[in-house]
């Protein structure tokens, strides 16, 4: 590898890397501005990346099998919110559940249905198409890094736009809003800050399932526990996104780029993988504890 | 019939065991300006919580605009044409006064998206009918109190509310803004609105309203022309007759000062009134300092202060000489500070735990032996005080289970063992039965006698001129009135002060007091 | 008195059958679903943890380190603060004290052992402790960042034991053996319990007395009740926010060093996985009292080794464990299950 394309290839996959920890942490968005903690985004993520993967082979349609995982993913998120909100478990705890459910879930079918706990490989499922614009990828650095890539990763940047959409500009995103900011407001004025919350953790299963058929139909193949920690890493992006769609974009690809460093970085330069991996959850921690300091130096003075 | 006409309307809420509103009737005419005035507790704010929706009845009808009408919730009365405006005002900081306004009723384009012009537009239009004094533009968290509560307004005329209700409106703003909010109501008036307006400040209603309805004890006790009534009347019918509290308060001679304030203030970012303005304070040995006030006017601040809950911005305290300014509350503890507070159930006592830990949680360290609780000490204390104050409780019962009088027995008891020599009292009685609070002054007086000093902080103007040696008044936040408890000292001129009629802080005095203390 | 008492337990017991009655349940039904032998599968399920010894006494020591995450996780509840991080706090408590007794190859155990469990708790509370400081100090969000921080600490862990302290001459990411002297004594074998059960029970016991009894517990519990009632009362109600955070973690640092001595001898890559989650689902399934802890490890374990049991001996598979453990974690905290049996009046005075 020459040192000026080493850049390159490993910008290309930060781009690829990015995608689910984007759909997911979008999704965790809509909750965490509803005013809820989801930490739920794991397990519903795994539940979509099983069912797409499997209905994808059952019907061979890759169209279907996302569909279908979707569904998945969304009636997991409306037993979560409905055991949360409607039987008031708490959140916190309910989301764990989830992540806990979806792990036994998934292996558990995988093994009754394939006969195997391992990776399950679905030889003829077709692959997801990949962008190739031949025109543009000859754009230098640029086009290498940002053509090339399956459908879905292109799917996710346009969920940013959407989101961004959803939250600034309809009445919609306004009472989401409202409902996290103060319930109280909302209540008020008629609404019903429950329903909007359910609403909320809903998108959060549509996303999440599109978060999770990316990693199981780009590989072709459906592995327990695939998610792999990627629901907990969008949920510290939301943080360090600041809760923006266009921080949280950013945030990814600030988590993507040190999946992908530590990848190329192996053997190349002398930082060890795991430390480039810890980055990203310590600036979010120091982000964290610097916005409370700002925090709590305004307060101060007007209150004890 | 009346525009709106509320009749035989009964709420009791059986958590308490409190009966708020008791058969009230209360009718407002079309474009009129009616007051509905009372002390804490007469029972206004439910009447309205009722009216908007908010709780349900347990009897009694509403006619609106010649109707019979179920109002279930405050959406229901806001398509009736019933608004209401909050003392806590409900906003969404992070949101434009635009946001803020509309939301749950936005304006779309193309069916999907707000319409933020339309929304800018439509709500800039209400704020310009009614002479309004925000920008739809700013965000919520960057007003003035004064402008927040024209929002609540604006956000209720938006929905075309006809019948607005305004909560104690005044009580948090400044001299301006209550002048501003006065032209506000006087414009709505001129075009068609009615207004109901919660109160217990006497110049508003002579000031604003047109008639009004006087509460008391969850009753209705008058209904008035307000230009058939004096300030004094009102005042009368607010607090009611002298009721002469069965203690006998004994002579005492004042020794050292125990507790002082000196020019203690508190002002918060973003409100130009100060909660506690200047308060210069003191109570001696063997004295039984009364402060009177309704509540809002900082009677709740000096107690966080003085309990070390909640920092004063300017001034120094002393606590036996000790300045005691900056202390925690563990620190005035152990500098000997003994408090009953006004929220028994919160502050004062842990409902869930037990009564045992209850008593001991203020001395808890004296019963550790090499780091461990004495189970068999703290037992055979717990049951001293149940004995000595004679609680109707075990010691291992939660303090939950208690009734509200056996509560504050236990607050007492404990607070009391320490035999500390300055005790605060906030509210004491607040909600007691009569024995208990005979309890309870028994208790204080003796203290006095005991020769310690007593700070009681009360909007029960009878208890204050029962018990206190000096009386002082706050009103908005400041010290309106300093007064020896004479035989000439009557509940009608506290009341006076109290409701802002008197003002020795500014004005000259407007009685002659004579500076003969009771013997 | 006794009579609430008792109508307060009958209330939570009714709950947490109700709880386990639909887990197993969702399990049968599952199991009948999916096996072609279900009597078979529901049999082992059940009963397999008890047909052999060798099964009873794995479930025993798995219970172990449940144990003292339960206890962590139930004292820093009890006290309203939140420990989302005990993942990396057993973790960063298995390494040290891996590191410890790797640098003492030849201390007499005695020594190097309990020298050994110390660091694991220095560490794990130093973690929590982080947390519980930014709180006390700025007020930062506990739950997040005790959960970002063991994010960082679990990588930092795996560095070292798949880097710098790696064994070379094992096939598996794991640090050198611990010298014999400090594996913990075998007391059932062939199964892997060790001595530290008893360790894990006399320590619950001691926690719930120093909860009920010692000078710190009363105060963290009082604040975990009502901070403003403690504040009003004279309690350092700040010092409060560090303390149960520290303790929580302590316990989980000495979980991942009683499981480094007493189960596997070595810092595993991932040894500790689990340990900190299942903490929370056994701290709520105990209501947060440490003696309750004991059972409901115990319980926690015994749906393990029911799963595992099930797997040998049918044609079901292990996750099924996962899946009773999902339903209880999502029932465990719904209020709207336990208030079901509550009088009606009790009913309406907690929706006030």
């Amino acid at each position: 590898m020459s040192n000026s394309s080493f850049p390159v290839p490993m910008l290309h996959s930060t781009i690829r890397i990015m995608a689910p920890f984007l759909l997911a942490a979008l999704g965790g968005l809509f909750t965490e501005l509803a005013g809820m903690l989801n930490i739920a985004l794991e397990g519903l993520m795994l539940i979509g990346a099983f069912f797409s993967v499997v209905f994808a082979a059952a019907t061979g349609s890759l169209f279907l099998g996302i569909v279908l995982g979707i569904a998945a993913s969304v009636a997991a998120a409306y037993v979560f919110g409905f055991i949360s909100l409607n039987l008031r478990a708490n959140v916190f705890i309910t989301g764990l559940a989830t992540n806990l459910f979806a792990e036994g879930i998934t292996v558990v079918l995988a093994f009754q249905i394939f006969g195997n706990k391992g990776v399950i490989r679905f030889e003829n499922l077709a692959r997801l198409p990949v962008l190739s614009i031949p025109s543009l990828q000859r754009i230098p650095v640029l086009g290498d890094i940002l053509v090339g890539h399956n459908v879905l990763v292109y799917v996710s940047w346009i969920m940013v736009v959407v989101a961004a959409i959803i939250i600034y500009k309809t009445p919609f995103g306004l009472r989401i809003r409202g409902t996290g900011s103060n319930p109280g407001a909302v209540e008020a004025i008629g609404l019903s800050p429950k329903r909007y919350r359910m609403y909320a953790i809903l998108i959060s299963g549509f996303t999440c399932g599109l978060a999770g058929a990316i990693l199981s139909l780009q590989m072709g193949a459906f592995v327990p526990g695939i998610t792999a920690g990627r629901g907990w890493i969008a949920l510290v992006a939301i943080y360090l996104g600041n809760k923006t769609p266009l921080g949280i974009f950013i945030a990814c690809m600030v988590f993507g780029f040190a999946e992908s460093f530590s990848n190329y970085a192996q053997g190349a330069i002398d930082v060890p993988a795991d430390f480039i991996l810890s980055f990203p959850y310590i600036i979010t921690v120091i982000a964290m504890i610097g916005f409370s300091i700002v925090q709590h130096y305004r307060l101060k003075g007007s209150d004890t | 019939m009346a525009y709106l006409q509320m009749h035989g309307i009964t709420k009791l809420y059986p958590a308490s065991g409190v009966l708020a509103n008791d058969a009230v009737d209360l009718s407002v005419e079309e474009n009129e300006i009616h007051a509905v005035i009372g002390e804490n507790g007469a029972g206004k704010s439910t009447l309205m919580k009722l009216l908007y929706g908010l709780e349900q009845p347990d009897a009694g009808e509403i006619h609106f605009r010649g109707k019979h009408v179920a109002i279930r919730d405050p959406l229901a009365a806001n398509r009736l044409g019933i608004g209401m405006v909050h003392q806590h005002f409900k906003l969404v900081p992070d949101f434009t006064v635009a946001e803020n306004v509309v939301l749950g009723m936005e304006p779309r384009k193309q069916g999907l998206f707000i319409d933020r012009q339309s929304a800018v537009k439509d709500v800039t239009k209400v704020i310009e009918e009614h002479g309004f004094s925000i920008d739809p533009k700013q965000k919520a968290k960057d007003l003035t109190v004064g402008q927040m509560q024209q929002v609540e307004i604006v956000k209720m005329l938006y929905r075309n509310a006809e019948l607005l209700i305004l909560d104690e409106p005044t009580s948090v703003l400044t001299e301006q803004e209550i002048e501003s909010l006065f032209a506000t109501l006087g414009n709505l008036l001129s075009r068609g609105k009615t207004i109901i307006l919660i109160t217990h400040k006497l110049d508003e209603v002579t000031h604003m309203s047109h008639r009004v309805t006087v509460m008391r004890g969850g009753k209705v006790v008058a209904v008035r022309n307000t230009s058939d009534v004096d300030k004094r009347e009102l005042s009368r019918l607010m607090v009611g007759k002298d009721i002469l509290l069965q203690v006998n308060r004994g002579p005492t001679t004042y020794g050292d000062t125990v507790l002082e304030m000196k020019e203690i203030s508190i002002r918060c970012r973003g409100q130009e009134r100060p909660l506690l303005d200047r308060i210069d304070l003191q109570v001696r040995s063997g004295e039984l300092v009364g402060i009177a006030g309704v509540g809002g006017n900082g009677l709740a601040e000096i107690e966080d202060v003085i309990g070390g809950l909640r920092g004063a911005t300017q001034g120094s305290m002393f606590l036996n000489g000790v300045d005691v300014t900056s202390f925690s509350s563990e620190q005035l503890r152990e500098a000997g500070l003994a408090y009953v507070p006004a929220d028994r159930l919160h502050r004062g006592a842990s409902l869930p735990s037990t009564v045992r830990e209850n008593c001991i949680v203020t001395k808890h360290h004296d019963f550790l032996r090499a780091g461990v609780l004495q189970r068999r000490d703290v037992r055979e204390f717990t049951r001293h005080l149940i004995d000595q104050f004679s609680i109707a409780a075990s010691e291992g019962m939660p303090a939950g289970n208690l009734s509200g009088g056996n509560i504050q027995k236990m607050i007492l008891a404990r607070e009391l063992s320490g035999q500390s020599n300055f005790i605060l009292f906030s509210e004491p009685t607040w909600g007691l039965d009569i024995a208990s609070s005979q309890f309870v002054y028994e208790k204080m007086l003796e203290l006095r006698e005991r020769g310690a000093g007593v700070l009681l902080i009360s909007s029960n103007l009878d208890e204050i001129l029962g018990l206190a040696d000096t009386i002082l008044v706050l009103y908005r936040g400041r010290v309106v009135g300093r007064l020896e408890n004479t035989d000439t000292l009557s509940k009608e001129i506290i009341g006076e002060y109290m409701l802002g009629l008197r003002d020795d802080s500014h004005g000259p005095h407007e009685t002659n007091q004579t500076e003969v203390r009771r013997g | 008195m006794a009579k609430q008492r008792v109508a307060k337990l009958l209330s939570t017991a009714t709950g947490l059958i109700l709880t386990i009655a639909i887990s197993f349940a969702i399990v049968i039904l599952l199991i009948l679903v999916l096996s072609d032998e279900p009597g078979r599968a529901i049999y082992f399920f059940f009963i397999g943890p008890f047909t052999k010894a060798y099964y009873l006494g794995n479930m025993l020591n798995q219970s172990i380190g449940l144990m003292f995450t339960g206890l962590g996780i139930a004292v820093a509840f009890k006290s309203s603060t939140f420990n989302l991080g005990g993942e990396g706090q057993a973790y960063s408590g298995a390494l040290v004290a891996t590191v410890i007794l790797l640098a003492l190859p030849n201390m007499p155990g005695i020594v190097g052992g309990p020298a050994a469990l110390i660091g694991a708790v220095v560490i794990g509370a130093f973690v929590a402790g982080l947390s519980g400081f930014f709180k006390m100090r700025w007020g930062t969000d506990q739950l997040i960042s005790s959960f970002l921080v063991s994010s960082a600490v679990i990588l930092i862990v795996n560095y070292f034991v798949t880097g710098p302290l790696d064994d070379p001459t094992n096939s598996m990411l794991t640090t050198a053996r611990i010298a014999e002297q400090y594996q913990l004594l075998l007391i059932f074998k062939p199964s892997k319990l060790d001595i530290s059960i008893f360790f894990a029970v006399a320590t619950a016991i001691g926690t719930y007395f120093f909860m009920q009894r010692s000078h710190w517990g009363y105060e963290m519990r009082m604040c975990g009740i009502n901070r403003e009632f403690s504040k009003y009362a004279g309690i350092n109600v700040g010092k409060y926010l560090l303390v149960p955070m520290a303790i929580s973690g302590g316990f989980h640092g000495l979980a991942g060093g009683i499981t480094v001595m007493g189960t596997h001898y070595r810092c595993l890559k991932g040894v500790t996985a689990g340990l900190g989650w299942n903490g929370i689902a056994v701290a709520l399934i105990a209501k947060n009292n440490p003696l309750a802890v004991i059972p409901a490890a115990l319980f926690f374990a015994y749906l393990d080794a029911g799963a595992k049991a099930a797997m040998l001996h049918a044609d079901v598979t292990f996750e099924l464990a996962k899946i009773a453990q999902g339903v209880i974690f999502f029932l465990v905290t719904a209020q709207a299950l336990y208030g079901l049996f509550d009088s009606k009046k009790k009913r309406k005075k907690v929706a006030r």
